[in-house]
């Protein structure tokens, strides 16, 4: 059980940043490899807000998600917009140089040493034979909620509607009076936001670093490929598993007893996705066609 | 064009250099040491013990009449980068000694590039017990764990502790204490092992097995205070309240202020807090906002740099001139105590104290005695 709850508290934090990556890759197709760092803005302006301003904490998140979705914006603007029509793998490029960029800003504006939004012991209680915490289990709840708000605008609204058409077939689209660039600038900013959700999370339950971004961009995009490619549900579901997987690699005995070295942990997790996209490689949940 | 310029170009690079070279020139010191990354509380602290002494010894008129000029890399605490920051140095910035690496992978990766141009590096900071072998021009201020790991097992006997269990991040120095505590305390007495990948935050599954183990000492053998946090959060979530003992990356206010409860009563094992209330750590206070993790990294950074001036300011501005004073000079007075270094270039003189987190804050419990090997 303990595993479980483990494996719901680090997939909870994949699956909202692999969430919005996934549906940035189905509508534009392009890699945003600066997501890391999306993620460790999100969390270091709510540490900011909440510690150093001395802001309650719900002030500081809805601040850490508008800045999230402030630079994701001028991320778009200035970084993809200009480039990933041209080819789709040029803002593989200019991510890669604002990442470095951002990198650089984090460690000006908030320093190296590992920060804390909530420091200190949280209260922890039993739980169906494990032991959690309060803000775990909000964590975990929120996450969910704010997944299944998605699918439910994703999948009974019009503006889903739209969503899903630009994803399925751009130009057919745009002819029917949607307004592409618009919607891909609405998906581009909300993972962005999705993305300082996952730093706050991480900022929350754990601390932040400054190196922490680039291992939060390799673990999305594990998730988004295992997941079939553009497929918002796969990639939510293969953070979850490959959480899991990571777990119990380590934390349940193998072959008479002796445990997987930790050390091993993430290769491991990332070895069973190899050998799942060996067997179906359009991924877990991916088509031949594109879905969303 | 550019062949009419070359010779032009290299005259005037030339006439540069052997300007360079006059007796009025600045004296070029590099330093290495993490910069960037999780192990930075410490890089900083140690940068910034250098700045000051490199400040103070301008403002008393150089070595003999030369300004030092200090040039800073980042190692990033990783060897890949360490080796080229040493590679700069020493054939771009031509620097007449090195302090550094702050972490032992960056020591271990840089020494070849030292020896091999002899150039003198004194780490005031790591403290693998490989670096005793890196190298004939490598010092350090810092003592050895092969040292460190005899004084903490004397102490966990002492204390009648026989089950330790220990997380390790896989670093070359996390990973060196940990083979030097199992051959001190005896494989035996280690109850759980594991090893993880540097800049894990997740433990929980590792917490989650432990619970099953009977262990009475849990030591979070990290690289970086975020790690020791993240393990020790994560234990006393699970209601594990065992003892908890840890080393000098441990010794950091950041930890306590990142998580106090947690951390509440852990032993560290590390060398005194030296240079602590005292007026170097007013002045350090004054002139750099205190220190990220602990005053006594940069006390070590300090007296490492003002060592090598005196170095410098005896036996010249050769590689080889510099190591051998180093080797044969009388005990030096610094803010960590009077040393000299042994033959291997490992510091002698330094001792260890045994010091406890209380209300976030850490205090001094007593000395510890050095177990000589």
């Amino acid at each position: 059980m303990q595993l479980v709850i483990n494996a719901l508290i680090a997939g909870s934090l994949a699956a909202l940043i692999a969430g919005g990556l996934s549906l940035v890759y189905g509508t534009l197709g392009v890699f945003n490899l600066a997501l890391g760092q999306m993620v460790l803005i999100g969390g270091y302006v709510t540490w900011w807000l909440h510690q150093v301003v001395n802001l309650p904490l719900v002030v500081s998140i809805a601040g850490g998600l508008g800045v999230g979705a402030m630079i994701s914006w001028a991320t778009f603007e200035l970084f993809v917009e200009p480039f990933w029509k041209r080819h789709r793998f040029l803002p593989l490029v200019t991510t890669i140089a604002l990442s470095m960029m951002l990198d650089g800003m984090i460690l000006l504006l908030f320093e190296e040493r590992p920060r804390a939004i909530l420091p200190g012991l949280k209260g922890s209680f039993p739980f169906f034979g494990a032991r959690v915490n309060d803000t775990q289990i909000t964590l975990i709840v929120v996450t969910l909620l704010l997944l299944s708000g998605f699918a439910f605008i994703l999948h009974s609204t019009p503006f889903g509607r739209k969503l899903r058409a630009v994803v399925q077939h751009p130009h057919a689209a745009e002819s029917l009076g949607i307004n592409a660039p618009k919607i891909n600038r609405l998906i581009f900013i909300l993972s962005g936001m999705l993305a300082a959700c996952g730093g706050i999370y991480q900022g929350i339950d754990q601390n932040l670093t400054p190196t922490l971004a680039f291992p939060i961009t390799i673990k999305a995009y594990a998730a988004i490929i295992a997941g079939g490619k553009g497929h918002f549900w796969g990639a939510i579901l293969c953070a979850y598993l490959i959480a899991l997987l990571e777990q119990l690699a380590i934390g349940v005995p193998w072959f008479g007893g002796t445990y997987i070295g930790a050390g091993y942990q993430q290769t491991v997790a990332l070895a069973v996705i190899i050998v799942f996209l060996l067997l179906k490689p359009n991924g877990l949940f991916g088509s031949s066609i594109r879905s969303a | 064009m550019l062949k009419r310029l070359l010779p032009i170009l290299s005259f005037a690079l030339l006439t540069l250099s052997a300007c360079q070279s006059g007796s009025n020139s600045p004296v070029k010191i590099g330093f290495l040491g993490p910069l960037t990354g999780d192990a930075a509380p410490y890089g900083v602290d140690m940068l910034n013990g250098v700045k000051m002494a490199v400040e103070e010894l301008n403002a008393a008129g150089g070595i003999n009449g030369r300004m030092i000029e200090l040039v800073a890399e980042d190692g990033r605490c990783t060897g890949a980068d360490s080796a080229s920051a040493a590679q700069k140095l020493v054939n771009v910035d031509r620097v007449i000694a090195i302090i550094g690496g702050g972490c032992s992978g960056e020591t271990l990766a840089a020494a070849p590039v030292a020896e091999a141009a002899g150039v003198v590096m004194i780490s005031p900071l790591s403290s693998s017990p490989d670096v005793t072998m890196a190298g004939d021009f490598i010092f350090r201020n810092y003592p050895s764990d092969a040292l460190k790991t005899k004084a903490m097992s004397a102490l966990l006997r002492e204390e009648g502790f026989t089950k330790l269990a220990m997380i390790s991040e896989n670093t070359d120095f996390a990973q060196a204490f940990r083979e030097s505590l199992k051959q001190d305390f005896g494989a035996e007495m280690i109850v759980f092992d594991e090893v993880v990948d540097p800049g894990t935050k997740d433990f929980r599954t590792l917490i989650t097995r432990l619970k099953d183990v009977e262990f009475d000492i849990f030591f979070p053998n990290g690289q970086s205070d975020a790690a020791i946090s993240a393990m020790m959060q994560q234990l006393r979530e699970q209601e594990l309240t065992q003892q908890a003992i840890s080393h000098d990356v441990a010794d950091s206010l950041t930890l306590g202020q990142m998580s106090p409860e947690a951390v509440e009563g852990m032993y560290i094992v590390n060398v005194p807090t030296a240079g602590q209330g005292g007026e170097f750590e007013s002045m350090f206070n004054q002139k750099f906002g205190g220190a990220q993790a602990t005053i006594a990294f940069a006390a070590h950074a300090y007296d490492a740099t003002r060592v090598l001036a005196q170095a410098i300011g005896t036996a010249g501005t050769d590689g080889t001139a510099i190591r051998d004073y180093l080797y044969s000079m009388p005990a030096f007075d610094g803010i960590v105590g009077s040393f000299t270094f042994d033959r291997s270039g490992d510091v002698v003189g330094v001792p260890y104290g045994l010091k406890t987190f209380k209300a976030g804050a850490i205090e001094k419990v007593r000395d510890l005695p050095v177990i000589p090997m």
